[in-house]
């Protein structure tokens, strides 16, 4: 797929939309088709012959054929472990892996030396707790966390509470204005160690003020987590510019495979981590004596890498780059407010959402009044329309908001329009007919 | 059972639903059979001990023999199209003896055209509720084999 497009393309593609910008400059409209012609799932028909619509790209985003063709190449002409053979195919996995590396490392404005590959978010905060927390906290020291962190930013820090009596401080939701409580945080910041936040939240698809949680953690003396498995899928993050101690990042929310993600850690944050797993990349040296371990994000790596997993989300980074990410949020957005607006017109539906607010995602959380939350997603997807229900992971998020689920639809690049109109036509009909 | 694996009482059930027009009618029908449920397991009932795993929703199921040692079941859960499979058991199982009740096989709600359409998680959360059915049928005939 391509972004911008030359004068010469723009000619040959007369019939498509575009724009041009006052100084000259012609910048092809967000063609949506186009970017779903990269997906071949989404060309799928379900069992009873509707077509999908696939609105959970909050739980994970389907891939387009250079991912899919990206990971087929290196099983098919190139698997090998990396870093240790002494032949063609490792040297050739080893360069993937690692140009992998730098490419999703660039992508967040960051160095490679500070990206570690993990399974995913879970595990990168998981890391964060094990290799830094542990070392660098003791009892009594508090942990900043929100009421709108998905429980994999939870548990890590209750377990540590168990083990060495950290204070867990959560910082609540004001339910009016549908976002976090700052004032509450500013209350929850002094003598802090650790504030752990959630770039955008996988329930209400808010993005919080990420850049002031961070500067006002700074003042304040406390280190950052990120926790951005869904915002960075929906704009550009630059790790450095941010300025966050640690971001955790998920590769199969952003167009590649499961399985990966990683978390990026500052060379001072790095400094301060020991071991977490041992064995594998991480050994310098071993000897009956004791062991010697590399430094920096490489003491952090052990076993063997996940090498399609990577090639996938490199792979997955080289398409991203070329979306314009401004144009990208605008559609989402427009997409996600057509939709809410809908939405809160159909009798019985309360909308637990606000995507007029900036920076947010397209996902929307609702329920019906009078048919229950599971039912209403078979229902939905009878039409075809995948969905998630449950608890979304964010059980206290629940508590705040009074129920014990919500059906939840997230939006992304691909979605269009049409998707929506049809959406809200059988989310009417299954309202009218079963609602009653 | 005859030639079909199900009960004789399920025949008018299935050929309900076999005749819906489409997968929007059958749970409609399936929503009239939950809000018509004889005797549900009222909420005040629902516990730890008869909660059925595996269900995307809340469900509880409670087993017993009434005094002429024949099944009776009672089904409760927040998902009115898991209340209605419950209802459809309940009519297949309800009166019988535990043998009958502990050969019950799922085929019903294939036929019903429900089989397809449910989730993998919902789909195992039916198949939860009617092993426990057979399994409670199987300890109940194991009781009272016992004298129990």
């Amino acid at each position: 797929m391509r972004s911008h497009a030359s004068v010469s393309e723009v000619k040959k593609h007369i019939t498509r939309l575009n724009i041009v910008k006052p100084t000259g400059v012609l910048v092809k409209m967000y063609d949506v088709q186009e970017i779903r012609s990269d997906f071949p799932i989404l060309k799928r028909v379900l069992p009873n012959g509707k077509p999908l619509v696939y609105f959970d790209n909050a739980a994970t985003s389907q891939k387009p054929d250079a991912v899919i063709d990206a990971m087929t190449r290196y099983y098919k002409t190139y698997n090998s472990n990396a870093h240790r053979g002494a032949h063609t195919l490792a040297d050739e996995a080893t360069t993937a892996l690692e140009t992998a590396r730098k490419a999703i490392a660039s992508f967040f404005g960051a160095n490679p030396s500070n990206l570690i590959y993990t399974s995913g978010t879970t595990e990168a905060i998981n890391l964060v707790a094990y290799a830094w927390a542990r070392r660098n906290l003791s009892e009594g020291d508090a942990v900043v966390l929100t009421e709108m962190e998905h429980h994999a930013d939870i548990v890590p820090w209750q377990e540590l509470s168990k083990e060495i009596g950290i204070e867990l401080r959560f910082v609540p939701l004001d339910l009016k204005r549908m976002c976090l409580d700052m004032e509450a945080y500013k209350h929850a910041l002094p003598d802090a160690k650790l504030v752990c936040v959630v770039h955008t939240s996988n329930v209400l698809g808010i993005r919080n003020p990420i850049e002031d949680i961070i500067a006002l953690a700074k003042e304040s003396g406390a280190r950052t987590l990120i926790d951005a498995a869904q915002g960075a899928s929906h704009e550009r993050i630059d790790f450095k510019k941010l300025g966050a101690d640690f971001l955790t990042l998920s590769a199969h929310k952003m167009a590649g495979p499961t399985g990966i993600g990683g978390l990026l850690a500052t060379n001072e944050a790095l400094s301060q981590c020991g071991p977490f797993l041992t064995g594998g990349q991480m050994i310098r040296s071993v000897s009956t004596d004791g062991s010697v371990y590399r430094d920096g994000a490489a003491l952090l790596e052990t076993g063997t890498p996940r090498i399609a997993e990577a090639i996938g989300w490199g792979a997955a980074i080289e398409w991203l780059s070329k979306i314009d990410f401004t144009q990208m949020h605008g559609h989402i957005k427009s997409l996600a407010i057509m939709a809410f607006e809908g939405m809160t017109k159909i009798d019985g539906i309360t909308v637990y959402s606000d995507p007029t607010r900036p920076g947010s995602s397209g996902t929307i959380s609702f329920l019906h009044e009078r048919i229950d939350s599971n039912d209403l997603a078979m229902l939905l997807n009878e039409g075809g329309f995948a969905l998630r229900t449950g608890q979304h992971c964010a059980q206290p998020l629940m508590d705040a908001l009074g129920v014990a689920s919500t059906n939840r639809i997230s939006l992304w690049l691909y979605n269009t329009e049409e998707e929506i109109r049809s959406f809200l036509d059988h989310l009417r009909m299954v309202c009218d007919r079963f609602g009653a | 059972m005859g030639d079909r694996p199900w009960p004789e009482a399920l025949d008018p059930v299935v050929a309900e639903f076999q005749d819906c027009f489409d997968s929007m009618e059958r749970y409609e029908l399936l929503f009239e059979y939950a809000s018509n449920a004889t005797n549900p397991l009222p909420q005040d009932k629902w516990n730890d001990a008869n909660m059925i795993h595996g269900c995307q929703s809340r469900a509880h199921v409670e087993c017993t023999l009434d005094s002429s040692g024949l099944f009776r079941m009672r089904g409760g859960a927040d998902a009115q199209i898991v209340q209605g499979l419950m209802e459809i058991t309940r009519i297949a199982v309800d009166g019988s003896s535990c043998e009958q009740v502990s050969s019950l096989t799922p085929e019903f709600a294939e036929a019903m055209g429900f089989n397809s359409a449910l989730t993998p998680s919902r789909s195992n959360g039916f198949k939860n509720m009617l092993d426990r059915v057979v399994n409670e049928a199987s300890r109940l005939m194991r009781g009272n084999e016992n004298g129990q």
